[in-house]
């Protein structure tokens, strides 16, 4: 039952991710499956000398809620939680789920009402994030349920999402480091480019990032990581592109989705399956159709799709759009209430060009940029 | 627990508390059934393991750490629910008694809190047990018979088992009611016989309000009031250890001979833990006829139907009580065979009952 990783997972996300100081308050969150890495936790915050509390999520409870509570019920804010955010140094959150379409046949309005009430919460914790009062990471317990949406044994899904954190390393945190450092690099060199052009199968996109910022993810809030992310000027994406991977959000599922934009909007959208979903989300606001976010997913360690956000948008060589909310510390203006990652492999037959050059083939960027 | 014992108003707040992976099936039914009512109803859960890590390695400033953020959140509840369901009931038997002791009496914190609050009627609170292996294990029984027996004497298998409490606890209150004119008590069983004044001293019903199964009178006597000897045939279970057939001698309210075939050792080191530890805090009657063994859960044990219990610590100060000590030691003397009880020398108990039903009293009091 123990397995060293957790150990050594712990180590990082205690020690790297999170840099947890004495006196810290950290919360622990996630489900009772986590619990083997729960414990590993618990012990490296003790170790560290600060207060571990630990907030222990059952399955079941959300859907209580979606399923029987009234409108005033789907509105409320736990002020016990609005004090974690208010109070705690650090916030560890495992996602470790049980099933992960639990919730696919709730009433979509009834969650969305539920999904905005938690969103002061989040603003708040992104606002205290930024100003530098709190540390947040966001990691993942593999459990059945996830290995079941990767189309995989526990056994092998473990692999992988341990072998995505390279806790088979001698020295995992000397390589996210590494890493960090590679990463760095490879935004600056974004950042002195002004306009891209992505081609691959389906896909002929042109997008401007002038006077925007290329922010490396380097396993501080997101782990594992790898990815260089901005948001692009919201007028400027031009062309069509179709993703390779499906889209998943709220435990929904689109195949096959192949977008148009004109001067930064929508104007074209399908997809082989749950075209009726995808045009819905779209439809959600006004930010809804437009971009707010432009990446390149950089982790080689991982190579295939999940359906897990969290890894599949750090796929080494490809790269994703977000339709939707923009990230402020990018420079992006787009505001929405959804921001819904897809996912575009640029492994074979792709180029992307910056300012005219070629700078990223088949996965890969060339010589000199990263 | 929702209709009986908290009775709360759409839009009240409503915490459960307790081990998140052998209480879930409970706690998420109690969360749903909350949430029907209208109640914001939300977890805090513990994770089995993790107070063992912190008393184990724990600094003593993590030992005694109180988390200002639940202190504050006990201020903003309308009411909480203690789900106890251990995977394992020793887990702590092994660790440094020092150690859990610090930790435990940092937890008390919470505690003292919320009974004020529960006193001054902003809080209500109710305790229950979710049936586990452990609990199981230590009752000597199968999972499924311990739910058994656990669920009957919760009487939750009744068809109306709010109407049932509700019966109870006007039994129970009229009981009570009696014993409240009572000066003093004798009680006669196997290698017992003592006397215990009550005069004055106020007799409480607990028929499912604050804990789930219930069905006891208590109060606490007289401090220099209990005389006599009592051989407490049931082990008691504290911290882990058990006492195994405990016998005291009384003089005058204090503990002057101490015996036990088991445990007999850490029975002594307990009532030199204060002042008040070798004084009684409480006397009751169990009447729980549905609880009808011992299963080592003093939550069910002190309620079994026939039995009497002593506490030697901490009595009910709102009962009169004036003992004051860290420790409440529940001691259960089983009176179902020989036991006899006389009030101010009439016998009013033989055999492990009552002999008369109570005079009808007053409906029972629906207490905040």
């Amino acid at each position: 039952m123990s397995d060293s990783r957790h150990e050594r997972l712990a180590d990082v996300l205690v020690g790297f991710c999170a840099a947890v100081q004495e006196g810290d308050l950290v919360t622990l969150e996630s489900s009772t499956l986590a619990a083997p890495l729960l414990r590993e936790l618990y012990r490296r915050v003790l170790q560290a000398g600060a207060q571990p509390l630990p907030r222990i999520a059952l399955e079941g409870l959300t859907e209580n809620v979606l399923k029987f509570g009234d409108d005033d019920q789907l509105d409320w804010v736990n002020p016990a939680r609005v004090d974690d955010i208010e109070s705690v140094d650090v916030r560890i959150a495992l996602a470790a789920p049980a099933n992960t379409k639990r919730l696919s046949n709730v009433d979509a309005a009834r969650q969305a009402r539920f999904d905005r009430s938690a969103e002061p919460l989040r603003n708040r914790y992104l606002e205290r994030a930024a100003a530098g009062e709190l540390r947040w990471v966001l990691s993942a317990y593999p459990t059945e349920a996830a290995a079941q949406d990767a189309s995989m044994s526990l056994a092998e899904y473990e692999d992988f999402v341990f072998g995505a954190a390279f806790l088979d390393d001698p020295d995992p945190v000397a390589r996210w480091e590494q890493f960090g450092e590679r990463l760095d690099r490879v935004a600056e060199f974004l950042g002195t480019k002004k306009e891209f052009r992505i081609v691959a199968d389906g896909t002929d996109l042109r997008l401007v990032t002038e006077g925007r910022n290329w922010i490396p993810s380097k396993g501080k809030e997101n782990f594992p990581d790898g990815e260089i992310f901005t948001g692009p000027v919201e007028s400027s994406v031009e062309g069509e592109i179709r993703f390779t991977y499906p889209g998943v959000f709220n435990a929904r599922e689109v195949v096959d989705v192949r977008l148009r934009f004109e001067a930064g909007e929508v104007v074209e959208a399908t997809a082989a399956r749950g075209e009726e979903f995808l045009r819905e989300m779209i439809a959600m606001d006004d930010g809804a159709r437009r971009v707010g976010e432009f990446a390149f997913g950089m982790n080689d360690a991982i190579t295939m799709f999940t359906r897990n956000t969290l890894y599949d948008e750090k796929i080494g060589g490809t790269m994703h759009l977000a339709l939707g909310t923009a990230y402020p510390e990018t420079g992006g203006l787009n505001r929405s209430a959804l921001h819904w990652d897809l996912v575009c492999d640029l492994r074979s037959g792709s180029e992307v060009h910056a300012d005219g050059e070629l700078v990223y083939s088949n996965g890969q960027f060339l010589n000199g940029s990263g | 627990m929702l209709d009986h014992s908290l009775r709360l108003e759409p839009g009240n707040v409503l915490r459960i508390e307790g081990e998140a992976v052998a209480g879930a099936p409970l706690i998420v039914s109690l969360h749903r059934e909350a949430t029907k009512r209208g109640i914001h109803c939300y977890t805090a859960l513990d994770l089995n393991g993790l107070k063992e890590i912190l008393v184990a390695e724990g600094s003593d400033e993590q030992l005694e750490f109180v988390s200002p953020i639940e202190l504050r959140e006990l201020d903003a509840i309308d009411a909480s629910v203690t789900i106890w369901s251990e995977v394992n009931t020793r887990s702590f038997t092994r660790a440094d008694t020092d150690r859990r002791q610090r930790q435990l009496n940092a937890q008390r914190q919470f505690a003292i809190r919320r009974r004020d609050r529960i006193a001054s009627g902003e809080h209500r609170w109710c305790g229950t047990l979710s049936p586990t292996e452990g609990h199981a294990q230590d009752a000597d029984m199968s999972l499924e018979d311990y739910e058994d027996f656990v669920f009957r004497a919760c009487h939750v298998h009744d068809d109306d088992p709010v109407g049932h409490w509700r019966r109870v606890g006007e039994r129970l209150q009229a009981r009570a009611e009696e014993l409240g004119s009572v000066r003093e008590l004798r009680i006669v069983g196997e290698d017992t016989d003592l006397t215990v004044v009550v005069e004055g001293r106020i007799w409480r019903a607990a028929y499912g309000r604050q804990n789930v199964p219930d069905g006891e009178v208590y109060t606490s006597p007289v401090e220099t009031g209990v005389n006599g000897t009592i051989r407490f045939g049931f082990p008691a279970v504290f911290g882990g250890s058990e006492i195994d057939d405990a016998r005291l001698e009384l003089e005058n309210g204090r503990v002057v001979a101490a015996e036990a075939a088991g445990g007999q050792d850490y029975l002594r080191s307990l009532l030199q833990l204060d002042e008040g530890a070798s004084g009684v805090g409480e006397i009751a009657f169990g009447l729980n006829y549905e609880i009808d063994r011992f299963t080592r859960n003093i939550l069910l044990d002190e309620k079994i139907g026939g039995t009497m219990h002593m506490a030697l610590g901490m009595g009910f100060e709102a009962l009169g009580g004036q003992n004051r000590s860290a420790l409440h030691l529940d001691l259960i003397c089983d009176l179902r065979r020989e036991g006899e009880v006389y009030a101010d020398g009439e016998l009013v108990w033989r055999s492990g009952e009552f002999l008369h039903d109570p005079q009808p009293a007053r409906p029972a009091e629906h207490v905040g």
